[in-house]
């Protein structure tokens, strides 16, 4: 039993083509239907994203191979010509479950360790599993992948640290103030950065958040959506500047719309408790020289940008332990495979065994009563067991190499004659 | 030769080792999890501090019992006590702080003290005075705690100062990563100071009751008297500074750093010039 994965990704075609076979979730109930109801496919899954669309799938015949399922779905997305077999990734076997494995705790991202891959993966699953596409292989797969994220999550720090600016702000935040839930926080600017910024110091209970906008109903909207409900106007936010502990800016302005002796006057006024200013607009809003100020802590997007680097460069440092994690779990993934290799031998060996076990008894049908045959029945059940107990703790036995396989099962089909078992169940 | 002493000195120095050995080892595991995020030694580093700090003081009940529980005025002594105080108010901060990742920094402080004991306590002569009253044990016990709690204070006060630093600068490098923030450092901090603030205050209190109960006349130009009550009255006076005066926690971690070495320096010099306890001759 075979399982191939094929698709594009952000590491192997640029984003056009990436975008040219995205498969929305209908398309991909519709594709993963097709697969499977012309005998394409035994089982089959679909992730796509925004930075990826990958195949997995358990070829149903013989034909079916890498080549063939990206002919399959460049011609599902029409799109012969734009998108060319060079495009794709193709991998076989142990390979298929490593990168599903790899793409599952987010180490095949784009953004090393990001978040959300997992649900992703999870969703692709769910798909599959409605459209009933998914088998034993691809849900013992799937499951393994979510259990190596899970650990990948648990026992590294690959998902840890900021990555993005508003993020890397918020975590900038932290390390000056321990609780921001008491702390004020003023948001000049209510766009698309703002509110990023806006909706990461929330996550960390920020709750005292006022919001400036030159366009005040836009503040009022973010003011609405967050639930605090506090705006100041435009005009008068400056006269307010000491009663804050944190201010983020993240206007489109070609001055800047705090200035030092501005910031002066308000550390006066409180006293020289700390500030930490996060100038998140480009170019700058904040006179740099503020930085220079007493107990001002003025951080740009380039400041910023030293944190994300520091945060990537230690989630790659956690490389090896993912891959590690990754390798235990394909060593248990690739022996349960090979024990469905197995799973017929055993089968025969146990109907064998029963077999006899049955025309023994019956043997004593009438000659004993009914309650000794039962006794006779439980007897024979548990020598049965025993008997069989090691044979198939053996063939189920992990095996250094898939080779080992065929020889132990053709061992225990000729010492119990199973090929002659065949004939007769036939 | 008496057999008893033997078999003393052997139970002694098995002790001394045996504390000097947990010091290593709970320094070791606060270490490992502050610079590796160890699970191991983030789980057992708590219960590490707890049987050292037992074991410690099992030590000095032993190696007291023979002057009815009384601490001398020995070298190795005064190390063991400050190795001793020092991790139980850094164990006092930890738990009312509920910040474990400063433990290594204070912690090796006090397995630096510890070692040196071990290592001074057969080669210096050990026969300092051994004092009788309650109110002098308590003061040179609580004098012992204050001092820790100073260097606690420093500790952290140069923590506090490197982090901010850092944060100025744009190095967000290891300790940025892992120290705490900075309002928990100035908290740290704060708790320090109350610390040292109030067992400076009850070391005056007990000299003075202990120098009544022995009749002795209270000499006011004693160097170390003198000594105690200017860094009580800094100690006092860095408690509302920045609530009178507006200091801000810079200037703050400044003076507690220059007070520590002070302490130290004062402490250094009295013990080379004045090596008696307050000129008593026991």
């Amino acid at each position: 039993m075979n399982i191939i994965s094929v698709g594009v990704n952000h590491k192997t075609a640029p984003i056009e083509i990436r975008e040219r076979l995205s498969l929305s979730e209908v398309q991909a109930k519709e594709f993963l239907t097709n697969l499977i109801d012309d005998g394409i496919a035994q089982e089959a899954m679909v992730v796509s994203t925004c930075n990826r669309t990958e195949l997995y799938v358990v070829p149903g015949m013989p034909e079916v191979d890498g080549n063939y399922m990206k002919e399959f779905l460049i011609s599902y997305k029409d799109a012969q010509g734009e998108v060319r077999p060079e495009h794709f990734f193709n991998r076989f076997y142990c390979n298929t479950a490593r990168h599903l494995f790899e793409v599952s705790s987010a180490v095949d991202s784009l953004i090393l360790g990001e978040g959300q891959i997992l649900g992703q993966v999870k969703n692709a699953y769910r798909i599959a599993v409605e459209v009933q596409s998914a088998g034993i292989l691809l849900t013992r797969l799937c499951h393994t992948a979510f259990s190596v994220a899970k650990r990948v999550k648990t026992k590294t720090k690959i998902m840890e640290g900021a990555v993005s600016v508003s993020y890397a702000a918020v975590e900038l935040a932290q390390k000056i103030f321990s609780n921001l839930s008491i702390k004020k926080i003023l948001l000049i600017g209510a766009g698309e950065t703002g509110e990023l910024a806006a909706k990461h110091m929330f996550q960390k209970n920020a709750r005292n958040i006022v919001i400036t906008n030159r366009t005040l109903s836009k503040a009022e909207a973010l003011a609405e959506e967050l639930g605090t409900n506090q705006v100041l106007p435009y005009e008068s936010y400056k006269d307010h500047l000491h009663e804050f502990d944190i201010i983020i800016t993240a206007v489109s302005s070609k001055e800047y719309v705090l200035t030092e002796p501005e910031l002066q006057q308000s550390m006066q006024k409180r006293r020289l408790k700390p500030v930490i200013i996060l100038d998140l607009g480009l170019p700058r809003n904040v006179d740099p020289e503020i930085g220079n100020l007493k107990n001002m802590f003025l951080k740009d997007i380039d400041a910023l940008k030293h944190i994300i680097d520091k945060n990537l460069e230690m989630r790659k440092c956690e490389l090896p332990k993912v891959k590690k994690i990754i390798d235990e779990e394909l060593v248990g993934f690739a022996q349960w495979i090979n024990t469905l290799k197995v799973r017929p031998t055993i089968v025969d060996l146990q109907s064998k065994f029963l077999e006899i076990k049955e025309k023994e008894l019956e043997r004593f049908r009438y000659k004993v009563s009914d309650a000794e045959l039962k006794r006779m029945e439980r007897l024979t059940d548990r020598i049965l067991k025993k008997i069989l107990h090691h044979p198939i703790k053996m063939l189920k036995a992990p095996v250094d190499t898939a080779d080992t396989i065929p020889s132990r099962v053709n061992l225990v089909r000729n010492i119990f004659d199973l090929e002659e078992q065949n004939r007769l169940s036939k | 030769m008496d057999n008893g002493l033997l078999l003393n000195d052997a139970v002694l120095i098995g002790l001394n080792f045996t504390v000097s050995l947990l010091y290593i080892i709970a320094t070791g595991l606060y270490g490992a999890d502050f610079f590796n995020g160890n699970s191991f030694a983030k789980t057992y580093k708590q219960p590490a501090l707890i049987v050292t700090i037992v074991a410690h003081i099992a030590y000095i009940g032993f190696l007291t019992a023979p002057e009815g529980y009384r601490l001398s005025y020995s070298i190795s002594m005064l190390m063991s006590m400050v190795a001793l105080t020092l991790t139980v108010i850094y164990m006092f901060i930890e738990f009312s702080t509920k910040t474990d990742k400063t433990g290594f920094f204070i912690l090796s402080f006090a397995t630096g003290a510890e070692i040196l004991s071990s290592l001074m306590l057969f080669t210096s002569s050990g026969e300092g005075p051994a004092f009788s009253g309650l109110g002098i044990g308590i003061h040179l016990l609580a004098a012992i705690f204050g001092f820790s709690a100073i260097a606690i204070a420093g500790l952290y006060s140069f923590l506090y100062l490197l982090l901010f630093r850092q944060i100025k600068n744009n190095k967000f490098g290891f300790l940025f990563e892992n120290l705490p923030n900075l309002e928990v450092l100035e908290q740290l901090i704060k708790h320090a100071v109350a610390f040292g603030f109030l067992f400076l205050s009850i070391t005056l209190l007990a000299g003075v009751i202990g120098s009544i109960q022995t009749d002795e006349i209270i000499n006011l130009f004693d160097s170390r008297l003198i000594a105690l009550v200017v860094i009580w009255l800094f100690y006092g006076a860095s408690l509302f500074i920045k609530k009178l005066f507006g200091w801000d926690t810079i200037h703050m971690a400044y003076l507690l750093i220059a007070l520590f070495v002070l302490t130290t320096t004062l402490i250094m010099l009295m013990s080379i010039f004045s090596p008696t306890f307050h000129n008593i001759d026991f």
